[in-house]
């Protein structure tokens, strides 16, 4: 029965303090605050350092941003129902078309934030093996792939049903850092692996790959990163949508915020970093900006 | 065999479900953007008062809810002050909150369901019977499954996360209470019956109090299970450690992977010896 006393008077004392904290009000936010942005991404490396960048701007001119981190077909749904306001990873024409075609409605296209970006089967040069069609059993006949629901995934599906020389093999879903680390390991000991890889990527200023020519056009072209916001986004915060809008930068941008974080940087500094010493650029995406 | 077995088309079973679920999405959608946009609202203002505790009082607080928790031994008092300042340490402690938030909510909401349908399971054969098999399809279906309806009912962020942890952790509290409750012995209850005390007495006075020590244990089965599952709800956005294990995962780094891993089992022990020691209480 004591026992039961001590337990209800430090719940009290526990309450109380709770209390008192509220009264100290918890106001977290600030009151120039334009509203709050919520971003929607997934976690690949291009897709950290260029939303944590843009995140990390729409602070800066007076939004509290939210960065959410989803898997890939959740980010379509969540922004095209208005539960995330924006995300800057939408990769077209090829690598989400279904995303793009199954919510593509209810989304406002912003146009690209990056050119030049290409997906395709991934190999280190010390391989053989030039051109998907010449695969034969490396590798054990086995493609090392990322996250079950990107983009690249369905894509590299469809080339093990378009190459006859493919029908037997598998593809193998894993993680981006997974397929990293498996790449790594497979160049320290020279063996063979085909990878589902992309670029802008660190990987390729890391290690000594090379792209698998792809005779059937199965990975598409050349693609672009676009950027996509909520149908809501303009009327709730013009200055933000402007930015969204606007927000464009080159792969080479984007290979020096990835590398940092790959060097070990967190992704919020490695951003932060970067729009310190680039600020002409990032001046043109506030250019518009009240 | 096989021949006959093939012309058997492919039963539209996903389609069937697909259906069901838009026609529950759409009928619904009201209620749920309701309890979305309310319940994120009432869930952020107590992770955000929960994050304006100095992190060093709420450590104290543990630690002496600890100490007497636990019959006054030195133990875990000692275990939650060196386990929560690492997590401090590791600054992950706003994470930690918002898991915290997230663990409780889903505890609070699988008890207030829980409980009742273990005591209408427990008086009634019928009720038993029909939700027995629920209970076995909630605890076998993989937890991933649960994220697809909670983001078509509720989007992405904490809500969501809640709904799917509900779901994951609901049948132990639900098995527990109703075991509790039918091992009552009978010589009891006749007892209870022969002074004339009404179903609700019974209930009250005799049937709960004797059961309540396996009822506490399902409910701390409840809480654990939440725990893992509002790590898995990180994938449908909601925030926490399990956003950094997560994290780490997909970006492959072991390093961020374990510290968010050992956060999560500092709390999960806390919780656990704090919700055990509730139990050992006499009556």
């Amino acid at each position: 029965m004591r026992k039961r006393n001590y337990l209800l008077s430090s719940i009290a004392i526990g309450a109380s303090l709770l209390l008192a904290a509220c009264g100290g009000g918890s106001s977290s936010e600030k009151d120039d605050s334009l509203g709050k942005i919520n971003l929607a991404y997934v976690e690949w490396d291009t897709e950290i350092a260029s939303t944590h960048v843009v995140g990390q701007v729409l602070e800066d001119i007076g939004y509290d941003v939210s960065l959410t981190p989803l898997d890939n077909a959740i980010m379509w749904e969540a922004v095209s129902k208005g539960e995330a306001d924006a995300m800057v990873a939408g990769w077209l024409p090829a690598t989400h078309a279904a995303q793009l075609e199954k919510y593509g409605d209810n989304l406002v296209n912003l146009g690209e934030n990056l050119s030049g970006a290409k997906i395709g089967l991934v190999v280190p040069s010390y391989m053989d093996v030039n051109s998907i069609a010449d695969l034969k059993d490396e590798a054990g006949s086995t493609i090392t792939g990322i996250e079950p629901g990107a983009g690249i995934m369905m894509a590299t599906e469809k080339a093990l049903e378009e190459y006859p020389n493919l029908n037997s093999w598998s593809l193998l879903p894993s993680s981006s850092g997974a397929m990293t680390v498996a790449l790594k390991q497979a160049i320290a000991n020279e063996e063979d692996i085909i990878v589902t890889g992309w670029s802008p990527h660190w990987k390729f200023a890391s290690y000594d790959l090379k792209y698998l020519e792809d005779p059937q056009g199965v990975f598409g072209g050349e693609e672009t990163i676009n950027t996509f916001v909520s149908t809501k986004l303009e009327e709730k915060a013009p200055e933000a949508y402007k930015v969204l809008d606007a927000f464009h930068w080159t792969a080479d941008d984007m290979e020096k915020v990835m590398l940092e974080i790959n060097d070990g940087k967190k992704p919020k500094d490695a951003a932060a970093d970067w729009i310190k010493e680039n600020q002409d650029i990032v001046k043109q995406w506030t250019a518009d900006v009240k | 065999m096989s021949n006959f077995l093939n012309q058997i088309p492919a039963l539209p079973v996903g389609d069937a479900v697909e259906k069901v679920m838009d026609l529950f999405t759409n009928t619904f959608s009201t209620v749920f953007k309701f309890i979305q946009t309310d319940g994120t609202a009432l869930m952020d203002s107590v992770t955000n008062l929960l994050i304006s505790i100095p992190p060093i009082i709420f450590i104290l607080l543990v630690a002496i809810l600890a100490f007497f928790a636990t019959g006054k031994k030195f133990g875990l008092a000692i275990f939650s002050i060196i386990g929560l300042l690492f997590i401090y340490n590791q600054q992950l402690w706003e994470q930690l909150m918002n898991t915290f938030t997230l663990v409780l909510f889903a505890s609070i909401v699988a008890i207030i369901i829980g409980i009742p349908l273990g005591i209408l399971m427990s008086k009634s054969t019928l009720a038993d019977n029909i939700i027995k098999p629920i209970l076995d399809f909630m605890q076998t279906m993989p937890g991933f499954v649960y994220l697809i309806p909670a983001v078509a009912f509720f989007g992405i962020g904490v809500v969501p996360g809640v709904f799917a942890s509900v779901i994951f952790a609901l049948p132990p509290t639900v098995r527990f209470t109703n075991l509790g409750i039918r091992q009552v012995s009978k010589e009891l209850v006749e007892a209870a019956d022969s002074y004339g005390s009404t179903g609700l007495q019974k209930l009250l006075k005799v049937e709960l109090p004797i059961a309540k020590s396996t009822i506490m244990a399902g409910i701390n089965q409840t809480v654990l299970l939440s725990l893992s599952m509002v790590v898995i709800a990180s994938m449908i956005g909601a925030p926490g450690l399990g956003r950094e294990v997560l994290s780490a995962l997909q970006r492959a780094q072991v390093g961020n992977g374990f510290v968010a891993g050992i956060s999560l089992v500092i709390f999960a022990i806390i919780v656990d010896r704090l919700t055990q020691s509730l139990n050992k209480k006499s009556i």
